[in-house]
């Protein structure tokens, strides 16, 4: 890449990050608004100020040629580990956790820029070993570089945050050609995993009686019994995959271990999760369970976005969120405002955006120059996938509050930040896709 | 890197983002409509606004007898009280309203400290405490008011009964009336006009509509939208105020009751009960213990006496006799009956009122001096199967059918009732028993005045009825006007009636009555009745009787019922009531004039008695100044 020229630069991208961006400080404006017009919070200034030195940052970014940042990736990972290691005990505890650091009243969360160093630091990793991906040792070591972020953050705690590493990995793992048997394996044990976790929570809340199917997670003895007889099928499969080198060994033990990793698994997240992570996913499963308490964001939430019908109430009319029914608007539920005001149309239009920037991601780590660049490239596509499933869902009912933020519109000068950055970074691969 | 596999992951994100899609089309779109109502349904909120209940008057329509008076009830909104200062506004509060603290802490305890609905901490607040309230309101956070009127009784007391009361609605009467449009919270009538006209009175509230935000505070108010409430209807009773109050008076403070009635259209024109009770202490502080006082009250103030108490009727009952002999011809009226002062019966004596015997009587003559000799010959003739017809036909044992709630049938005994709960047969002593109105025949006041009223349309009965019109509110416009409405059209002949009223205008000319009915203003025919109570000295005095006699036209004629109760002293006062009730209505009098012109013996006995008094206290005086005098 010698020659630089305008049309080197992916314009629809930049343009529908800048729309969502506009779109993001309009409606945080509107959350801010009282029912009589009175402006409560000056948080669409903050969210001003964060946008532009956000897209500072995003103009930096792409000044720096991402194979420095390859070479530098391992040390910004460990920095940043090292933030995330320290914010349990100098944070700032905000809604019961500790995930903020800084002074005074700025302050950022590290476990944002987490995300971003965790993808260029475990691109570097894929791209070094290469084929090498497909032998377990090397997947383990992979997900191990993901799973150390993921304890570190969940000690502080904030679970919606750290289950965003997940699909980050099995994205760039699936693009870094690992076996999709590993994949798999990955995605069942967590799927199965938090099917177990819920099942005892589904019996008590939900059906209000005992089923015998979910005993084996309620009852400590049947429990018992059922970990002890798939230890000892894994155990026994394992001896005899690598004494006689069978082929159904392999996948007995394959099955065997997948059960057992995922239903001790659920037993200890049972047991770790808060009263309060537990009636989210309970409101989730029935939200009338708690319709005061744990239920109410999501009643609310659903009922402004319902309420808004094909066309919305108009910008600011929305009577859901200037009457305060609604919770966390400007954050967690700025969609919410946006589906209430501006109705299906609206919701379209986000949608439409994020598609854009979502294809347009994937196009970029389809023509990437070399393949560390098409992994960075995944990592981020599959964070913001993550994103906009999760949080849209959630307004919507269909996904349990976990409280990670919309990108661009939510507001949070970590989010944005972290957002135009990896935009940034999605905008430098592109730019320098015929370099030499 | 692996081209297919980035295709896949296109498809994957797209797929999943055209699932969210749908979604939201399916919660925007296609149950927009049930959402839009759920959010509408959360911000909007219904109080009703009260409508003001009707007004009642008296048949002339010209001064009410119960209005609405403006009141206030002062509520506190907890959640607008500022925290820390609340210890010191539940004390000025308490001091502003005259209440105690720990009233003010139980209606607001600490787990309503957060809330937003209003909370009433007093009723029947007075305009300058309100007003005091509405200067100092800056030393109030949270304290507001909302108008509550209350029932102001101005007519007399005696009207308590025909009028009733209001009081809130019950846990009771809530799940009867719930269909009919009541709700917690409403003010219904408990008794009288005010219970049995309640749908009518108390109109239909309206409704206010406000939005209010996640905390119940008020947004906004939208008084366009309002509904208004329609003001219950103005009553207008057949009551005459003025006949109320002189058989208010003319009854005294003695235990019984009086109706007045217009026969030609059943119109009560008074019903006074004594003891009255005063409904207005119900709006007051001490309103509970007024009620409780008034219930335990042994004279039973709260019972209407004229309807809702029976006696026997005693010797009015031979008017029905009277009726019934002159019918049926068995024993011819002319037939003479000697009286010796008692009658052998089987193996009893029955006795006259007149020890020594009223001598040989016919029909008119055994009315007049209500000789019971006669009526126990008479009556065995007659049978109990005829008495027990001619009573039915006068409505004795049923109920009159009058528009006020509680009225009690009285009682009219059979063979056949007393075969079935006493296993017992009846009896001849049980009929002459009956035939002088004693025994087991009870009767009301108003079923005795519907008797005399039977008599007077010679057979035709009308619903005695206490409503005379509704109309409007606003304007005073007729709304309905009630028509007569016939009972009761006995086949007994007219005839059978006349003779039986010139038997009666006999008793006031030369019977028992004659000493005492000594008014000029109007020929009265009645029948006095003196009734055993269990009592040595004293009787239930009956006086039912009719005005004037030879009417010129029908609507002049009212019938007058007094019933003074064994419980008083015993002082004959039925027909002396009845003589100033009728010197009063017929002469325009007030009771004080017709009392004055009519100089009855008991008046100048009681003017003597308070001239002898006074002389008397006049000269203590002379003599404690002149004692005062010496010792100086």
């Amino acid at each position: 890449m010698k020659r630089v020229s305008l049309f080197a630069f992916d314009f629809i991208l930049l343009g529908a990050t800048l729309v969502l961006m506009t779109l993001g400080i309009l409606f945080v404006y509107s959350s801010g608004m009282s029912f009589t017009g009175m402006q409560l919070s000056n948080e669409y200034v903050k969210q001003l100020i964060w946008a532009g030195s956000g897209l500072v940052l995003m103009v930096g970014v792409i000044m720096i040629d991402y194979h420095r940042l390859r070479r530098l990736s391992l040390y910004l990972y460990g920095f940043v580990i090292l933030l995330l290691l320290i914010t349990p005990f100098m944070g700032r505890e905000v809604h019961g956790a500790r995930s903020w650091i800084g002074i005074g009243e700025f302050g950022i969360q590290p476990s944002e820029f987490a995300k971003i160093t965790t993808v260029l630091f475990l691109a570097s990793y894929f791209a070094g070993i290469g084929k090498g991906v497909q032998k377990l040792p090397r997947f383990l070591l992979g997900l191990a570089v993901v799973v150390l972020p993921i304890g570190l953050i969940l000690l502080q705690p904030d679970m919606g945050t750290a289950l965003v590493f997940i699909p980050i990995f099995i994205f760039m793992a699936f693009i870094a050609g690992a076996r999709l048997r590993h994949i798999l394996y990955l995605v069942v044990t967590g799927l199965l995993m938090i099917i177990l976790a819920v099942a005892p929570l589904y019996e008590q809340w939900i059906l209000g009686r005992e089923a015998t199917v979910l005993s084996m997670m309620t009852q400590f003895e049947v429990a018992r019994y059922f970990l002890l007889a798939a230890l000892l099928i894994t155990l026994l499969s394992a001896w005899g995959f690598w004494g006689f080198k069978r082929r159904y060994f392999y996948w007995i033990l394959y099955i065997s271990s997948l059960v057992l990793f995922s239903s001790a698994g659920a037993m200890l997240v049972t047991r770790a999760l808060r009263e309060y992570q537990i009636m989210r996913f309970i409101v989730f499963l029935n939200p009338r369970a708690d319709p005061q308490g744990a239920g109410w964001n999501l009643i609310q939430s659903v009922t402004a976005v319902g309420s808004g019908g094909f066309a919305g109430k108009g910008f600011l009319q929305g009577t859901q969120s200037h009457y305060q029914f609604l919770p966390q608007q400007s954050t967690d539920f700025i969609f919410s405002i946006l589906a209430e005001e501006w109705g299906f149309l609206g919701g379209l239009l986000v949608f439409a955006l994020f598609l854009i920037v979502l294809l347009r991601g994937v196009r970029i780590l389809y023509i990437a120059r070399d393949e560390y660049a098409s992994f960075v490239g995944a990592g981020i596509v599959a964070m913001f996938f993550f994103h906009v499933v999760v949080n849209i869902g959630m307004t919507m009912g269909i996904m349990p509050i976990t409280g990670i933020p919309l990108f661009f519109l939510s507001y949070g000068g970590s989010s944005l930040w972290t957002g135009l950055i990896c935009i940034g970074l999605l905008l430098n691969i592109y730019f320098r896709r015929y370099g030499s | 890197m692996s081209k297919s596999r980035t295709v896949t992951l296109g498809f994957l994100v797209s797929i999943v983002l055209v699932l969210l899609i749908g979604q939201l089309f399916y919660l925007q779109v296609i149950r927009g409509w049930e959402f839009k109502r759920r959010a509408r349904a959360v911000v909007r909120r219904e109080l009703p606004i009260p409508a003001q209940r009707g007004d009642i008057f008296d048949r002339h329509y010209d001064f009410p007898l119960v209005v609405n008076q403006d009141s206030f009830a002062v509520d506190l909104i907890p959640g607008d009280v500022p925290e820390g200062s609340r210890a010191q506004l539940f004390e000025r509060i308490a001091i502003a309203l005259g209440i105690a603290v720990e009233d003010i802490e139980n209606k607001v305890p600490p787990r309503f400290y957060h809330l937003y609905q209003p909370i009433e901490l007093k009723g029947g607040v007075g305009f300058e405490t309100v007003a005091y309230l509405a200067e100092h309101l800056a030393d109030f956070p949270g304290l507001t008011w909302h108008n509550k009127p209350i029932r102001n009784y101005l007519g007399m007391d005696s009207l308590s009964h025909v009028i009733g009361y209001v009081g809130d609605i019950n846990r009771e009467e809530i799940q009867v009336l719930y269909n009919q449009g009541y709700s917690f919270g409403t003010v219904l009538g408990k008794s009288g006009v005010e219970k049995q006209y309640d749908l009518l009175l108390r109109g239909k509230d309206g409704t206010r509509f406000r939005t209010v935000d996640v905390r119940e505070k008020d947004l906004q108010a939208k008084p366009e939208e309002d509904i208004p409430p329609e003001p219950g209807k103005n009553l207008v009773l057949t009551i005459d105020r003025r006949i109320q109050l002189l058989c208010e008076k003319a009854l005294g403070e003695r235990i019984g009751s009086v109706v007045v009635l217009a026969p030609s259209t059943g119109e009560v024109l008074a019903m006074v009960s004594y003891p009255t009770y005063d409904a207005n202490l119900f709006f007051t502080e001490r309103a509970a213990q007024e009620f409780t006082g008034l219930s335990l009250d042994p004279t039973f103030p709260f019972i209407n006496r004229a309807i809702q108490s029976s006696y026997p009727p005693a010797s009015t009952f031979k008017v029905i006799m009277t009726t019934g002999l002159v019918e049926e011809e068995v024993f011819p009226i002319t037939r003479e009956v000697t009286c010796t002062g008692e009658i052998f019966y089987g193996d009893r004596i029955f006795r006259c009122h007149r020890k020594v015997g009223h001598g040989a009587l016919a029909l008119f003559g055994g009315l007049a001096e209500s000789c019971d000799v006669y009526f126990y010959t008479a009556g065995d003739e007659l049978g109990i199967e005829r008495i027990v017809y001619y009573s039915r036909e006068f409505g004795l044992g049923s109920s009159s059918g009058i528009d006020l709630p509680g009225e009690t049938p009285g009682f009219l005994p059979t063979p056949e009732w007393k075969q079935k709960t006493q296993a017992m047969i009846w009896l001849g002593g049980d009929t002459l028993n009956i035939s002088i109105g004693q025994g087991y025949l009870l009767v009301t006041p108003l079923q005795m005045a519907n008797v005399i009223a039977t008599i007077v349309n010679e057979g035709r009965v009308f619903r005695p009825r206490v409503l005379k019109e509704v109309r409007d509110p606003q304007t005073g416009d007729l709304i309905e006007e009630i028509k007569p409405e016939v009972l009761r059209v006995s086949p007994i002949r007219k005839e059978t009636f006349r003779t039986v009223k010139r038997a009666m205008r006999m008793v006031i000319t030369e019977g028992t009555a004659e000493v005492v009915l000594t008014t000029d203003a109007v020929e009265v025919a009645g029948k006095t009745g003196t009734g055993e109570a269990g009592f040595e000295d004293r009787w239930h005095s009956w006086f039912a009787a009719y005005a004037p006699f030879t009417p010129e036209y029908p609507e002049e004629q009212v019938v007058v019922v007094v019933m003074v109760e064994a419980e008083n002293e015993w002082e004959w006062w039925a027909p002396k009531a009845a003589n100033v009730i009728f010197q009063g209505i017929f002469a325009d009098q007030t009771y004080e004039e017709a009392v004055e012109t009519l100089k009855p013996w008991w008046y100048i006995q009681q003017q003597q008695a308070a001239r002898v008094a006074a002389e008397r206290a006049d000269r203590a005086e002379q003599e404690a100044r002149l004692a005062d005098e010496e010792t100086r």
